[in-house]
């Protein structure tokens, strides 16, 4: 799965499905999109990591270190948000950006599936936590999955 | 999720007096107590361009909230809580909120006094600043020469900077100096996840990225001569400043905490206004367990800051050939925490759980919980500029004037995005200029340099004004920044 039209690293904006930065005043504001749930849950990832360790995934090689992933939440956006927070914290356990995403299995409120990640041997900055904060899953009129992301950072 | 369908606009704002401004509760049939906003009328449009209003209002809405959500005025919008927020919640109908704390838990700032004049070691300040980056590990999840085991990190989560000093990274008496002398009771370790545990075993003495900080200054000015000397101030003297918090093993925690809160928030009885005010109830298990697993990732930040002045100390020592211990502990204080305060509501002294969320406690010469040293000053409330103006020593003033329980503000405030200060400014000529003014700076990269610039956030004098004239704190003296090691 790969969400299309992407940014680049300037983070300039999508034209209808990946990832793109907002204003805010001293967090990072991530508006995502795509057109099945895959493809948003792998936008926001991209979105992400861009802020970690902006362009490293574009040129990453290919990982060796792989972690299964299983969330239950209650809802989706619940879902989306739990699943960056569990990526989140296993880049800060193990000093990687998990750049890769295989999904096994995905519903509204549950996903299972395997990151892949490389090491980098520094970060552009310091992701603190994916907060819940005005993130909601939504299908517009499109038929594009949307939702905004707030960083502490 | 409750929506606010407008946003407030300079006309919903009523002038309680010049300094005090306020959304009234039937503003919205949700909000249960006023929003409270401490500023200038100059500095009102800063809250009105971004969203700070609209989540001050949603913490109005919170269970138990007594008085008012209030605001002060370095705010700006966050997450949850708007960054500046103060709310105090009844111990038996009220709530704790991890997101009316952050993730950063105890994010906090200390002062060390040296008894050396700036000029006397004005030459040393680029070495002295390049030995501070040599000996504090900075940068997100970098961790530091220290690694504990298991046992050992329990038992920095349960006496927090003690464990520093009894393990020979500081003395008795910087102790007497802390908040809470450095250690919150209360703290249960088991009530911290293994993910927790796993991202703090090498991060004592780190000191993260973003905005924080080491910053070395000279007392530029003395405004209040009295207090100054009760704190041991006199102009021209060097001193250090130290920001950061409890590292990953607080953002884990608070990250573990709001899941489990909002996976049980629809048996609390409450709608939430906010997913990222997801709480629980204080009363209840859930609530007495995050307390305890606060309490613990706020000692862990304690002992953070202890082992990064011991840092300081050896560096001072290593650079001038003067000896480390002649540094002593201004105070520390806290700006990311929730504590259980008494206060007097309506005549009638109460029990309450007072968060503060990039807000700082600034307890007056009457209240009790301040260093015996400081009785007759009130407690030091430390304010840091941006890198390039003022930073400021405030006292906390009594409870006559201070109506916000006890609180201030936490520094200066940001005014411009990250994005939009990278757009502004070119870092290497901000180094430069900066070293132009007197200010060496090792930053750990030029975007977080520009993201940090100056121009990015309010002026601290105005803030710290602010305050000064509402009565929250007085002004004892302003600090000149000569030396910055950003995260």
């Amino acid at each position: 799965m790969n969400a299309n039209k992407t940014p680049d690293a300037s983070g300039r904006q999508a034209q209808r499905t990946g990832f793109s930065f907002l204003e805010h005043t001293t967090d990072i504001r991530m508006r995502a999109a795509g057109e099945t749930l895959e493809e948003l849950f792998l936008a926001c990832l991209k979105g992400m990591n861009e802020s970690l360790r902006a362009g490293f995934c574009d040129s990453a090689q290919k990982g060796d270190v792989s972690r299964n992933i299983h969330i239950h939440s209650d809802d989706t956006t619940v879902l989306l948000i739990d699943f960056l927070s569990e990526v989140l914290t296993l880049t800060h356990i193990e000093g990687c950006l998990f750049c890769e995403l295989d999904i096994q299995t995905m519903s509204e409120n549950e996903l299972k599936g395997m990151v892949t990640g490389t090491p980098v041997d520094y970060f552009d900055r310091d992701v603190k936590a994916v907060t819940y904060h005005e993130a909601e899953v939504r299908l517009d009129e499109r038929g594009v999955y949307e939702t905004l992301v707030i960083m502490d950072v | 999720m409750c929506d606010i369908m407008k946003k407030p606009e300079r006309n919903d704002l009523e002038r309680v007096d010049d300094y005090r401004w306020q959304i009234p509760s039937d503003w919205h049939e949700k909000m249960r107590v006023p929003a409270r906003i401490y500023s200038s009328e100059r500095m009102l449009d800063e809250f009105l361009n971004d969203r700070t209003l609209s989540q001050l209002i949603q913490v109005a809405m919170l269970p138990g909230i007594v008085d008012a959500a209030m605001v002060m005025p370095d705010g700006h919008e966050g997450y949850g809580f708007p960054i500046g927020g103060v709310a105090a919640f009844d111990l038996e109908e009220g709530i704790i909120s991890p997101g009316g704390i952050g993730y950063d838990i105890n994010c906090g700032v200390r002062v060390v006094l040296s008894n050396t004049h700036a000029d006397e070691v004005n030459t040393l300040i680029p070495k002295f600043t390049h030995e501070l980056t040599r000996n504090i590990p900075r940068g997100m999840g970098r961790g530091g020469k220290l690694v504990l085991s298991r046992e050992e990190l329990k038992q920095v989560l349960l006496h927090g900077a003690g464990w520093a000093v009894k393990n020979g990274y500081g003395l008795p008496e910087d102790l007497a100096t802390t908040e809470s002398n450095g250690r919150l009771p209360g703290a249960d370790p088991d009530r911290i996840s293994d993910k927790a545990f796993q991202r703090g075993y090498d991060q004592l003495g780190t000191l993260g990225a973003g905005n924080h900080f080491v910053e070395i200054d000279r007392v530029d000015e003395i405004v209040d001569p009295k207090i100054a000397e009760v704190y041991g101030l006199f102009p021209g003297q060097l001193v250090v400043m130290i920001h950061t918090g409890s590292r990953g093993l607080g953002h884990q925690t608070a990250t573990d905490y709001l899941r489990r809160f909002l996976a049980g928030s629809s048996g609390y009885g409450f709608e939430l206004p906010d997913r990222e005010l997801a709480c629980a109830p204080l009363a209840s298990e859930d609530g007495k367990e995050y307390l305890s697993a606060m309490a613990g990732a706020a000692n862990f930040a304690w002992c953070n800051r202890q082992m990064i002045m011991w840092a300081v100390r050896n560096s001072w020592e290593a650079v001038t050939g003067r000896p480390g211990d002649d540094l002593q502990l201004l105070y520390d204080v806290a700006h990311n925490i929730a504590k259980v305060e008494r206060h007097n509501i309506n005549g009638r002294m109460q029990e309450l759980v007072v968060h503060r969320k990039g807000a700082t406690r600034a307890f007056g010469r009457s209240q009790s919980g301040i260093p015996e040293k400081y009785e007759s000053a009130g407690q030091p409330v430390l304010i840091p500029g941006s890198m390039g103006t003022w930073s400021w020593i405030l006292a906390g003033a009594d409870p006559d004037t201070n109506d916000a329980f006890g609180s201030c503000c936490h520094g200066a405030g940001r005014r411009l995005s990250r994005t939009a200060a990278k757009k502004q400014v070119d870092a290497p000529s901000l180094k430069k200029e900066l070293e132009t003014e007197g200010i060496t700076v090792e930053a750990g990269s030029w975007a977080g340099l520009a993201e940090e610039a100056p121009l990015a956030y309010k002026d601290v004098t105005e803030v710290v004004d602010t305050v000064h004239e509402a009565g929250l704190a007085r002004k004892v003296a302003r600090l000149r920044p000569v030396g910055v090691i950003k995260g």
